[in-house]
């Protein structure tokens, strides 16, 4: 009986050992923490969050849950950073595809984001869009 | 006083030369059924009395003369006494042939520390695949073969162990295939070549559930599956089978696009001989398949030959050659042409002729002591080539060479250690994914302690270096250990937590292609993928009366990072700068899996009648976890079903043997956004849309056989495959088999 106990617990203590949480990082918090708001909706250099515009969806409030949700904008879908952090991917079932952003900025009171999208009317001149938000 | 004297001398004489009153017994100890010499057999006699058999089965011992009674004694084998009336000076020659074990949890395995062992005793669950059932069942291809396992499915060439893969577009694979104990995986797209596994030739199949990198390095992130080869027997064993099959038609009549049914065809030859101290083995494979998908055929061959050689002069050394190769001529199915009428047409912009050849050559050297230490030095040249007369961008040749030693030893009653270095080098001359030289090295070791009688516990380490084009990647250490406790006769209780991890591919990495509407971009920055799983597991062996078998129960749980699917968005052109939209290799996923799993098999014989009932059941729940925030995000990870489950039943009886297994799977939980879009799903799949969200259901498929023994040698049989006709799908666009039927005549001589 002591033997079987002793091999319980410790299955049990390497079991848990290998749950171990890992900690959360800077850019996690930070992007988590604070309501965004945009400040510039850029496409190429001009701004494009007018009524009928490219990025109009994006205008307003943007928040990243902790649980990968959020929403952005008028839009509502799911967030989740690359493996090493240097981007930042937006999946929304209003937009036909990921948006693979490059994090150029991402500090507790800003961020700023940029991509590049292939525009349907002129392939060899795209879209190239920067998107900054700030604290709301 | 003569006399007395005579007397005396003799007296001294015996007194001081034993041998005198003493006899000697010796013969050789074999498989019964297989006829094979038993090494390491435990001869014991008299009180702490014994010797092991040598390589050949053989052994010698000396003891005083009378009634002698000797034990027998080997892993996996009934025991055995004989007794013996021994004559002083007298050699008596006792051959004994032993028999295996009934009881499944006296299996040997070799695959799960590297060395034998039974499987009750393992801290990790492995099943074990007999050769016979790659015969009873009519399987051709090692990948049909593998997902028929419970808790693995094959999702067009990429195997998923208890849910740890999803569907990659044939690039990359987290459960490495080896043969013998090495690695099979192709060095430029990194996936298991299926078709040139053999399947001759065997003695069993294993595979590791779980992470085994600790032991086998990158790519057994998610388990391993061993092929390995039969060795030779004192009695040669001839073995052949001829099959002719016909697909009939799908429930689905508006699919049918042929005139005359479709066919395959299958053949294959195997030898297994000794000859003194030289094993000698070849096998041969012929198919000839014609597909029941439009532009979707094989012409395949396959050869192999294995050769062994024991040192007469020092003792435990041998050393040999393995030799498989391949080749193929064929089309990969890749898109449909539509739902409605033509899903088992082929795309013919996909539709790609394959000229596919492989070659593995692989030297080994063995030096073994028994119980005391085994030195095996091994190696792998392995070349594999894909020719694409139609599309010569395409074309790739991959050349790697693995090398290996291993040693065993046992350093104290108690404590066996295992450690090893090894190295592959690979050189890829492609169109399609450019030229590179990879190498890695590592080192591993491990520690099997039995710190008290019924505990097992193991801990191992691994620590290895990738890298590519003489770019170093970060030296990875990865951590297992294990426990296993017998807790009754037949009980036995396990728990395990082992690390993985996998280097990308060059073809993840440097693959650039359009394949039909699709168009493929390179990732040279594509990060390794890393995870763990870990288990508790219950197995419980059953004997009651003519009833033998186990059940085996195990609950698990499995975190991976930095997961690699081909993610469909927009990227730039890495020539033209421009974005286009497409496929490419990105480390988006993270995922954590638990479930359970059942297993088990009971077999009843009588003299006349045998009937195994065996089976298993696998629940999942694969989801999308986020790194960050240690929270589940509340999608379903790709390409994976909760519930899985399996049941068969074989009988024989006399000359006739029937079987029948039932295959049941739950709908797929989700799929590449790609496939469902509406601004790609039509582009890529026509109807698929509309097919997945109304077809996207469970299904089971029912497979039966029936053999009967035309005499001694010959035994004839029909199998007939998704008897019930269900239609069913692996990933997108890829229907598989419908109804088809089997005829196969068998010889073993």
């Amino acid at each position: 009986m002591k033997k079987i106990a002793l091999f319980v617990t410790i299955s049990v203590c390497l079991l848990f050992s290998s749950c171990s949480k890992d900690k959360e990082s800077e850019k996690f918090k930070f992007l988590t923490t604070p309501t965004w708001t945009t400040d510039q909706l850029l496409v190429n250099g001009v701004s494009a969050d007018g009524p009928g515009e490219l990025l109009a969806g994006f205008k307003g409030d943007a928040s990243f849950n902790k649980d990968g949700t959020g929403s952005f904008g008028s839009y509502s879908g799911t967030w989740r950073f690359s493996s090493d952090e240097s981007q930042l991917i937006i999946q929304t079932p209003d937009v036909p595809l990921p948006i693979i952003t490059d994090i150029i900025q991402l500090t507790a009171s800003r961020l700023e984001v940029t991509t590049v999208f292939p525009n349907p009317a002129d392939q060899t001149n795209p879209y190239n869009i920067r998107m900054i938000f700030k604290v709301k | 006083m003569r006399f007395a004297l005579t007397a005396f001398l003799l007296l001294l004489y015996f007194t001081m030369d034993g041998s005198a009153i003493t006899g000697k017994i010796r013969g050789k100890v074999y498989d019964n059924e297989t006829r094979q010499p038993l090494a390491g057999v435990y001869v014991i006699w008299g009180r702490n009395l014994g010797t092991t058999t040598g390589d050949d089965g053989g052994y010698v011992i000396t003891p005083d003369s009378g009634r002698v009674n000797i034990t027998f004694q080997f892993i996996g084998y009934e025991t055995v006494t004989k007794s013996v009336f021994l004559r002083t000076g007298e050699t008596i020659e006792l051959n004994v042939g032993m028999d295996m074990k009934l009881s499944e949890i006296d299996q040997i395995v070799i695959s799960a520390n590297r060395t034998e062992q039974r499987i009750a005793e393992l801290t990790v669950s492995v099943d074990v695949i007999k050769a016979s059932f790659i015969s009873e069942n009519h399987i051709t291809d090692a990948q049909e073969l593998i997902n028929k396992t419970p808790g693995i499915e094959v999702i067009d060439g990429q195997a998923s162990v208890r849910g740890g893969s999803g569907f990659s577009y044939g690039v990359g694979s987290r459960v490495l295939a080896l043969i013998d104990g090495l690695p099979v995986l192709s060095a430029d797209a990194g996936n298991i070549k299926w078709q040139f596994l053999p399947l001759e030739n065997l003695s069993q199949i294993e595979i590791i559930k779980g992470a085994s990198s600790v032991l086998y390095g990158s790519s057994a992130l998610n388990g391993v599956i061993n092929f390995r080869s039969a060795d030779a027997t004192n009695k040669p064993v001839t073995q052949f089978f001829t099959e002719a099959g016909l697909f009939g038609k799908p429930s689905n009549k508006d699919w049918v696009w042929w005139d005359t049914p479709r066919s395959f065809f299958s053949t294959s030859f195997s030898h297994l001989q000794r000859f003194g101290n030289t094993d000698f083995s070849i096998g041969a494979n012929l198919l000839i398949d014609e597909g029941y998908r439009r532009l979707n055929g094989e012409k395949l061959g396959r050869i192999s030959f294995r050769i062994k050689h024991l040192n007469r002069k020092k003792e435990g050394l041998s050393y040999g050659l393995n030799l498989n190769a391949g080749y193929t001529g064929k089309k990969d199915f890749v898109l449909w042409e539509d739902a409605e009428y033509g899903a088992l047409k082929q795309n013919s912009l996909t539709a790609l002729g394959l000229q596919g050849d492989f070659l593995a050559v692989d030297p080994f050297v063995s030096l073994k002591k028994r119980d005391r230490y085994k030195h095996d030095l091994r190696m792998r040249i392995q070349s594999s080539g894909n020719r694409f007369p139609d599309s010569e961008k395409n074309n790739s040749n991959a050349l790697s060479v693995f090398a290996e030693y291993q040693g065993w030893f046992r350093i104290h009653d108690r404590i066996d250690l295992t450690a090893g270095i090894s190295e592959t080098y690979s050189n890829v001359r492609s169109n399609f994914f450019g030229d590179h030289t990879a190498l890695n090295i590592a080192g591993f070791s491990q520690l099997e302690v039995t710190p008290f009688h019924r505990l097992k516990a193991v801990a191992g380490v691994r620590v290895e270096q990738y890298s590519l084009d003489s770019e170093k990647d970060k030296i990875v250490p990865i951590f297992r250990t294990g426990l296993n406790f017998q807790a009754a006769d037949y009980t036995y209780l396990r728990a395990s937590f082992g690390e993985g991890y996998r280097y990308p591919s060059i073809a993840e990495r440097y693959a650039s292609t359009t394949l039909g509407s699709v168009k493929i971009f390179p990732n040279p920055d594509v990060a390794p993928e890393s995870g763990w799983s870990a288990e508790l597991g219950f197995k419980q062996g059953i004997r009651i009366g003519k009833l033998n078998g186990q059940f085996d129960f195990s609950a698990f749980l499995s975190r991976n990072s930095d997961l690699i699917e081909y993610f469909f968005a927009s990227y730039e052109d890495p020539v033209t700068g421009i974005p286009e939209v497409g496929f490419k290799a990105t480390n988006v996923e993270q995922s954590r899996i638990r479930g359970f799993e059942t297993e088990f098999v009971v077999t009843r014989s009588t003299e006349r009648l045998s009937t195994t009932v065996s089976g298993g059941y696998t629940f999942i729940y694969p989801v999308e976890y986020n790194k960050s925030s240690q929270q589940a995000t509340g999608a379903y990870l790709k390409y994976r079903r909760k519930h899985s489950g399996k049941i068969s039943i074989l009988t024989r009886w006399n000359k006739l043997e029937s079987g029948l297994s039932l295959y049941a799977k739950s709908k797929t939980l989700n799929i590449d956004d790609v496939f469902l879009n509406p601004l790609t799903r039509e582009a890529i799949l026509p109807g698929f849309y509309d097919y997945w969200m109304s077809g996207n259901t469970g299904y089971f498929t029912i497979d039966g056989s029936l053999g009967y023994k035309i005499s001694d040698p010959l035994t004839l049989s029909l199998v007939v495959k998704n008897l019930t006709n269900t239609e069913y799908m692996g990933r997108p666009g890829d229907i598989q088999p419908h109804r088809n039927f089997s005829l196969r005549l068998t010889g073993r001589f």
